[in-house]
């Protein structure tokens, strides 16, 4: 009966572990909801995220264009972007190649700094690896601080219907061109098989022997460690000349040969760019916030301020862009939306003024209210230890012409 | 006298010895011993297998993963360090015990196999890397010149110096062979890089961002330039060191020796 209960135990268990497997989902995701709320509002804005085309075939090339600005509301516990970031780019490992990636025009094969407050554009250039649908996102790491990752957009990457296997290939500064998927693999499994050779034979020249651990244990007990070498023979001694010999001499031969094979190496290459941020078109609007309220309830963000409009021309705001988050103003029909975006609220954002007059000084209502708020996890925002938020307003004047400009302050949460 | 004993022995356990010296000429005893050796064999197949894999993960992982963190400075001098203090307390105990001086050779050739496999099944299979990009370092060469040192000297200083000394100063060099290539100079948009780096940054890693990656990091170089035989100098001194200390750790452990007392 017990051992019946016992078998019924580790049958569940069985099942148990079985059903576990089955019903684990995909992992698509590169951990966008996971940060911090504060994180994602006062770090990096990211927006005109464009990634294209979004259906290619093995070997085909996709870009990622976009747009940044660096927060000035940087929270304080997190370490700055001002010191050492990188470019990268979220992709399901090496799913993609990446060939090419720049910022403001500089080659992004090295770390550099971004200054806050500043607006940086971005390209990265990949070239499809591996078939399947993935999850592409433009992901800056920030020294210290982790990656900062902009909404991803989903790309299909079809096979190329050729069963050659991929190929990546680049020409060295000597002339020579090599397939980076395959290069110099012969040297490293001919190495490798000389070396397991040699460590095999010597562990078997140890262990193939009459006496091993328990006589060889007991025979140093009886002599004392004073006559414990007594035990290590000619023939060991021997053995052991011959094997240091040799594993020296294939050592200063290897390391000849290569040298005399490969004359002309460097050694790897590291080091910061320097990137200047673009100068962007100023809409001489003046923003004062005055009072951030977070409704949880709601799950809707109300932001007051005190705007003055310096410009010549009419402003309208259209859109307020947090966490990555577009609310878009549907009163203002401006505003691109691109192919497979994510993370767009196209009627979440309520402005209680229609236009904002040259000169003028008005008290303005934008209240972003979307399910997308609780989607991404900002609800979390309450829990963070620094109640600030941050975002750009993005406004146009009568040309059509678009400003942005980041707001924030203190938000106080409303819980009923 | 075992030198890992201190006290004086009893008469009844002098009796014991004597009877476990008579058994190694009873075939039937000396069968059994085989069998007992045989079971040694596969626990400490499985735990130096285990063992070495995790610890090298811990402390060196991403200088063995990938072919462009193995630079002149830094990777000469982790991965001997990981990898003697590793070694030390078997070579101890195998040397003090049974006179076996192999730990430096079966750790090598193990984490050699071992690497192989989860390079193989997980960054090639699994995430399709390309394995001109992760293949393993070899280090098997240095572990057969530590134990060969023991061998030839039969002393744990003397194999200290000379075969911890060229443990950590042969590392580069016997890996130079094949990693050489990889060293070749590449253009990419008006900047320099090695072949190492330009896999580096087309075969993306999301959270392997490239600042991650120490090069070349330290004072060595303004004392004459000389990167490489600079760092092989300073890491062979640390693996003298290193070695001998962590000796000390395994002639501790095998102090602590109450339950090999008796084994029949």
């Amino acid at each position: 009966m017990n051992k019946l209960i016992v078998r019924k135990k580790w049958f569940g268990a069985l099942l148990a572990s079985m059903m576990l497997v089955l019903m684990a989902g995909e992992a698509l995701a590169h951990g966008e909801r996971a940060q911090l709320a504060s994180m994602r509002m006062r770090t990096v804005h990211w927006f005109d995220t464009k990634v294209e085309p979004l259906n290619v075939k093995v070997g085909d090339i996709v870009t990622v264009t976009g747009k940044l600005v660096t927060s000035e509301w940087w929270p304080n516990q997190l370490a700055s972007i001002e010191d050492t970031v990188f470019l990268n780019i979220g992709v399901p490992g090496p799913a993609f190649l990446r060939l090419d990636s720049e910022v403001n025009g500089v080659p992004m094969m090295r770390s550099t700094a971004f200054p806050l407050g500043k607006v940086y554009e971005y390209k990265t250039t990949i070239r499809a690896r591996i078939a399947g649908r993935y999850h592409v996102h433009p992901i800056l790491n920030v020294k210290d601080a982790g990656a900062l990752v902009d909404k991803g957009t989903w790309v299909e990457v079809a096979e190329n219907g050729s069963d050659a296997p991929f190929i990546n290939e680049y020409t060295t500064l000597g002339g020579e061109t090599i397939n980076l998927e395959t290069y110099a693999l012969k040297g490293v499994f001919t190495w490798h098989l000389i070396w397991l050779a040699m460590g095999v034979a010597y562990i078997v020249f140890w262990l193939v022997r009459k006496e091993l651990f328990i006589p060889r244990f007991i025979r140093i007990r009886e002599l004392g460690a004073e006559r414990a070498n007594e035990l290590m023979t000619k023939r060991d001694f021997v053995a052991g000349s011959v094997f240091f010999t040799l594993t020296l001499a294939i050592i200063l031969g290897g390391y000849l040969w290569a040298e005399n094979k490969y004359p002309i190496t460097i050694p790897l290459q590291t080091g910061k760019v320097e990137v200047l941020p673009i100068e962007v078109p100023t809409g001489d609007l003046e923003v004062a916030v005055d009072s951030a309220t977070y409704q949880l309830a709601g799950r809707s963000l109300t932001m007051n301020f005190t705007m003055t409009n310096h410009n010549k021309s009419p402003i309208r705001l259209a859109e307020f862009l947090t966490a990555n988050i577009r609310f878009m103003n549907p009163e203002v029909n401006e505003g691109e939306v691109y192919e497979g975006e994510e993370m767009v609220a196209k009627a979440g954002l309520a402005v209680s003024v229609d236009v904002i007059a040259p000169g003028e000084t008005v008290q303005v209502e934008l209240v972003a209210s979307d399910a997308l708020w609780e989607q991404y996890r900002m609800t979390g925002m309450i829990n963070d230890p620094d109640s600030r938020f941050a975002g750009l307003i993005f406004y146009y004047d009568d040309n059509g012409e678009r400003y942005y400009q980041e707001v924030g302050g203190a938000i106080l949460p409303e819980f009923f | 006298m075992s030198e890992t004993q201190t006290a004086e022995i009893t008469e009844v356990e002098a009796k014991s010895r004597l009877l476990d010296l008579k058994s190694l000429d009873n075939p039937k005893a000396m069968k059994l011993y085989r069998r007992f050796d045989g079971i040694i064999i596969i626990v400490l197949f499985l735990f130096i297998v285990l063992g070495i894999q995790i610890h090298f993960t811990l402390t060196a992982g991403d200088w063995d993963y990938w072919i462009d963190w193995r630079d002149r400075r830094w990777w000469p001098l982790v991965a001997p360090f990981s990898l003697l203090l590793f070694i030390a307390p078997f070579q101890y105990g195998l040397w003090a015990r049974v006179r076996l001086p192999v730990a430096g050779t079966a750790v090598t050739t193990l984490l050699c196999l071992v690497s192989w496999m989860s390079r193989y099944f997980n960054f090639y299979e699994f995430t399709h890397f390309p394995m001109s990009f992760v293949f393993p370092s070899t280090y098997i060469g240095l572990g057969i010149l530590l134990d060969c040192a023991l061998v030839v000297s039969r002393s744990l200083l003397v194999s200290s110096l000379v075969g911890g000394g060229l443990f950590g100063a042969l590392v580069y060099p016997i890996n130079w062979a094949f990693m050489a290539p990889y060293k070749v100079p590449v253009e990419l948009n008006g900047m320099l890089l090695s072949v190492a780096d330009l896999m580096g940054y087309q075969y993306v890693r999301t959270t392997t961002p490239e600042y991650l990656r120490i090069i070349e990091e330290s004072t060595l170089r303004t004392f004459g330039g000389s990167v490489t035989p600079l760092t092989a100098v300073f890491s062979g001194l640390c693996g003298m060191v290193i070695y001998m200390l962590f000796l000390w750790v395994g002639s501790w452990v095998n102090s602590l020796d109450k339950f090999t007392k008796r084994i029949v």
